[in-house]
């Protein structure tokens, strides 16, 4: 089948400026013009931009605590938007069926859940596979397991944490690695309450530092495209800046991701104690090209908080809304806690709106910052047209401005910060830098031989309106939204590495798991199958 | 050997789909029991979805009470792995089913090798109706009962709570002493339940004394399911609709509502008109219904009593590889077929139904 997209704005930095162009797609993938030969179906995509689908590299979409959220929060379908009836679990709340849709209709195609237990790896591979349309990723958990800490207490070779971290991610299907408060969920268990960057782990003496040092020169080391993906200490609280400068100015000359920064731009200025160090945070980015970062903007309503960091949502039970958190205790790196919250238009949600839109603003390259809510954490996903907007128009951040809390914005630098980022910026932040951040070559741009990934999307004065509603979107050349609504479905594949095992290792997790866990490992393993979906995983090269 | 039979007579299993499939059509309010694994639970709530059916789990009313514990209002929790590895302090709430007392056993003849390390003491905390069959796994735990006289386990727990925040209490409990020592040098008691036991207000009052302990030191609790099947099969139905199981779709919207969707009651109110049964473990009888049509997909070796067609299917693990939730380690877990058998699959066999419908519809799995 060959396919020809005529008469589009097509915005692809990767392949040069925007221009009109026709775009081709021959079965699933991107052609140059083929001479001579007919289109077998042609899209006139003339006054519509086009670009690659969207990536979006921190949603957390799938697995344990998502679906624990879901448990704890049956009331919470309504802070999701509905979809269209009369389709399959068409209207079904916080579902993995909706997932896939609502992303699909933004004109996303890739989104990376960034957060999954390596013991519960089982389930979060099926919920994703339940994720139709897009393409889906996960990234493995380290950094709180008994036996990473042991490793780096007994002071093992590098070659040995290298050969476990590798066992993990391919084991788990990941197609990288994070690490959440590294140490603190393992302090929490020893009744540890708070826990920064050279806190110790009591049973182990090694610092937070320490870990997260070992696990982003093993992830470089391993040739995982992705940066060590970090969510550092002291998230969410006030003077949590200090400790996100601290790890940025750590990096070493080793690339680093930092996640959703926007929750440590917090300072202790004035009279509340909470302020914005957001152009700090961003001076520090803008002079750090080993890192990169997410902002995790916040934006105002019902949510939930999920995470892995046990330590930091324990401490923020007393803000539930409604008052009911599940708070888990898992194996390793498992476990985390589920707090909803809403987030309201005072003193505090103003600030955080702030910050976040001053990160976005005030970090110069396109490239190193990333576009997300830390869905649902800051706002559900759903949020990201009304996210663009403000990004790309001034006056719709002044006018939001207005309805909030003035002594908040008083303490940021938003007002002054005039910059509108432009279409060609959005589609570095979204489609290339993120493509390029995880290694994925095969997309993020419009060039021949990317898959045909893309999203039409038809010019208005409404930005969110237009990001809301792609008027075209090509998942592997199959057209599967047609004016904003899903008009075709597919199962998309979950993204990993497979880096191949060191016998030692796998010899050696035998070992403990039967001696720590009196389990053989195979209790902890899967097999594709266990999927049962047809090729439900495809495979991300590493470096070489 | 026969795998498909319509009323009483065998089939070739093609026409039992089919005859299947038209009755699912023709009906108006089709509801579904579940028993089954992963697949079969996903494949059965996407058939569900296509007619606009309720489904149920066939232990519905202990699940629902499970559920209800973390809906009304959540709780702090550990895995069973993290329990045997760090909790030198295990207290047993109420009875804990046979399917988990490997498990205690496991614990029991194990040392934690994190936290404390101490020697792993052990609590039981009963009431008045606890069964003494149950005591037997208790005296070789060596588990040192709480108990108060003439009290329900829920007062227990009330009176538990109340003494460890000191407050004033009219009656005692045996071995109270002791466990408040106990409590004081362990570094993560954990306290172990299982929904058939407690009812709902003891989970909350449970709940409420972890969280007291939590205010200054550490505690937590491993829930272990009634049954396993059922609990993946809600975790399953949690992702894809949003809601656990007792869920229904009116207008493809689906409805999560633990009394409205109750499949038992809905077929003795003749609420519904069609009830398919689904039981990959077999064993069991589906609830009389009437004039409620049945459809039985069980594991069977002849036709199920009352039903207008029955499908042999085979059960995860045993018959087929599959996916099932284990409360040995908190998660799902790949099964292989221990005896591999001829029998299809839930899944296979809800698929083939599916396929079979008039009208070309998505099927969501």
């Amino acid at each position: 089948m060959l396919i020809r997209l005529s008469g589009g704005d097509v915005v692809d930095p990767v392949n040069g400026k925007t221009s009109q162009r026709d775009v081709w797609i021959r079965d699933e993938v991107l052609v140059d013009a083929p001479k001579g030969e007919a289109a077998d179906q042609t899209h006139d995509v003339s006054g519509c931009i086009v670009m690659a689908g969207a990536i979006d590299i921190h949603s957390h979409i799938g697995g344990g605590n998502v679906n624990t959220a879901r448990l704890l929060l049956p009331e919470h379908h309504a802070a999701h938007m509905p979809r269209p009836a009369n389709t399959p679990l068409s209207n079904a709340g916080w579902s993995t069926f909706q997932t896939g849709c609502l992303y699909a209709q933004m004109g996303f195609t890739t989104v990376v859940e960034p957060a999954m237990a390596p013991y519960t790896a089982l389930h979060t591979h099926l919920e994703l596979a339940d994720i139709p349309i897009i393409d889906r990723a996960t990234l493995a958990i380290l950094g709180n397991d008994d036996f990473t800490l042991s490793l780096l207490r007994d002071g093992k070779s590098s070659a040995m944490i290298d050969d476990y971290v590798a066992w993990v991610v391919g084991s788990t299907r990941a197609l990288g690695v994070k690490v959440i408060n590294a140490g603190a969920a393992a302090a929490f268990k020893d009744n540890v309450r708070s826990f920064s960057l050279d806190d110790v782990v009591p049973e182990y003496g090694v610092s937070s530092r320490k870990i997260v040092k070992s696990l982003q020169s093993s992830v470089t080391r391993l040739g995982i495209p992705h940066p060590l993906h970090v969510h550092a200490n002291n998230l969410g609280i006030a003077g949590s800046a200090d400790t996100a400068a601290a790890t940025i100015a750590a990096t070493e000359g080793v690339p680093l991701h930092l996640a959703h920064l926007q929750f440590y731009g917090y300072g202790t200025g004035g009279k509340r104690k909470f302020s914005s160090e957001a152009a700090r945070l961003a001076e520090a980015v803008n002079a750090n090209p080993d890192v990169t970062i997410d902002v995790g903007q916040v934006m105002f309503g019902q949510t939930v908080t999920i995470s892995s960091d046990v330590m930091r949502q324990f401490s923020a039970i007393g803000n539930a809304s409604p008052k009911k958190t599940i708070i888990f205790d898992g194996d390793g790196n498992g476990g985390g806690g589920i707090v909803p919250y809403r987030y309201k238009q005072d003193y505090y949600g103003s600030l955080q709106w702030a910050i976040g839109l001053e990160l976005f603003l005030l970090i110069a390259d396109p490239w190193r910052v990333f576009f997300t809510t830390d869905h649902p954490n800051g706002a559900p996903f759903t949020a990201y047209p009304e996210l663009f907007e403000l990004l790309m128009s001034s006056a719709s951040r002044d006018a939001k401005s207005a309805e909030l809390n003035a002594a908040a914005l008083e303490l940021t630098t938003l007002a002054s910060v005039r910059r509108e980022y432009t279409l060609e910026e959005i589609a570095i932040m979204t489609r290339a830098a993120p493509a390029k951040l995880l290694g994925l070559k095969d997309r993020g741009h419009l060039g021949a031989g990317a898959i045909a990934d893309i999203a039409v999307y038809r010019k208005g004065r409404d930005i969110a309106k237009m990001f809301r509603e792609a008027a075209l979107v090509f998942k592997n050349g199959d057209l599967v939204v047609k004016n904003g609504k899903v008009s075709q479905y597919r199962w998309g594949k979950t993204l990993r590495l497979n880096p191949p095992p060191d016998k030692a290792i796998i010899k050696r997790m035998k070992a403990y798991h039967e001696e720590r866990y009196g389990l053989s490992l195979d209790w902890f393993t899967f097999p594709d199958s266990a999927i049962q979906r047809d090729e439900p995983f495809a495979e991300v090269p590493c470096n070489s | 050997m026969s795998v498909a039979w319509i009323g009483s007579q065998p089939v070739p299993l093609t026409d039992a789909i089919r005859n299947a499939a038209k009755l699912l059509a023709s009906c108006r309010c089709p509801v579904f029991t579940l028993d089954t694994d992963v697949h079969g639970t996903r494949s059965t709530i996407a058939l569900a979805t296509m007619l606009g059916g309720a489904y149920d789990h066939a232990k519905g009313q202990v699940l629902a009470n499970e559920v209800a514990l973390f809906t009304n209002h959540g709780g702090m929790f550990t895995t069973p792995g993290e329990a045997r590895r760090r909790s030198s302090l295990i207290i047993l709430v109420g009875e804990i089913p046979p399917l988990h007392h490997d498990l205690l056993q496991a614990w029991a003849t194990s040392q934690p090798d994190l936290g404390d390390k101490h020697t792993r003491r052990w609590f039981h905390i009963a009431g008045d109706e606890t069964s003494s069959s149950y005591g037997k796994r208790l005296r070789q735990l060596k588990a040192k009962p709480l108990r108060g006289e003439g009290l329900s386990l829920e007062a227990t727990l009330a009176l538990l709570r109340a003494r460890l925040q000191h407050r004033p209490a009219l009656s005692s409990l045996s071995n109270i002493d002791s466990l408040e020592k106990a409590l004081a040098s362990a570094q993560f008691p954990v306290f172990v339940f299982s929904g058939g036991s407690v009812e709902a207000a003891g989970l909350v009052m449970l709940q409420g004394l972890i969280a007291d302990l939590n205010r200054k030191g550490r505690a937590s609790s491993v829930f272990l399911p009634a049954d396993d099947d059922a609990w993946g099969s809600a975790l399953a139905s949690l992702w894809m609709t949003g809601f656990p199981l007792r869920t229904g779709f009116i207008n493809s919207l689906p409805s999560y509502d633990p009394v409205q969707w109750d499949v038992q009651r809905m077929i003795h109110a003749k609420e519904t008109d069609l009830h398919v049964w689904v039981s990959g473990r077999g064993g069991q009888t589906p609830p009389k219904g009437g004039k409620v049509v049945l459809i039985s997909l069980s594991r069977t070796d002849v036709p199920t009593s009352g039903a207008a067609v029955t499908i042999a299917v085979g059960q995860a693990g045993v018959d087929h590889d599959g996916v099932a939730y284990s409360s040995r380690i908190g998660t799902f877990r790949a099964v292989q077929a221990a005896t591999p058998s001829h029998l299809p699959s839930v899944s296979k066999v809800i698929g083939q139904l599916a396929d079979a419908l008039p009208g070309r519809r998505e099927f969501a799995c």
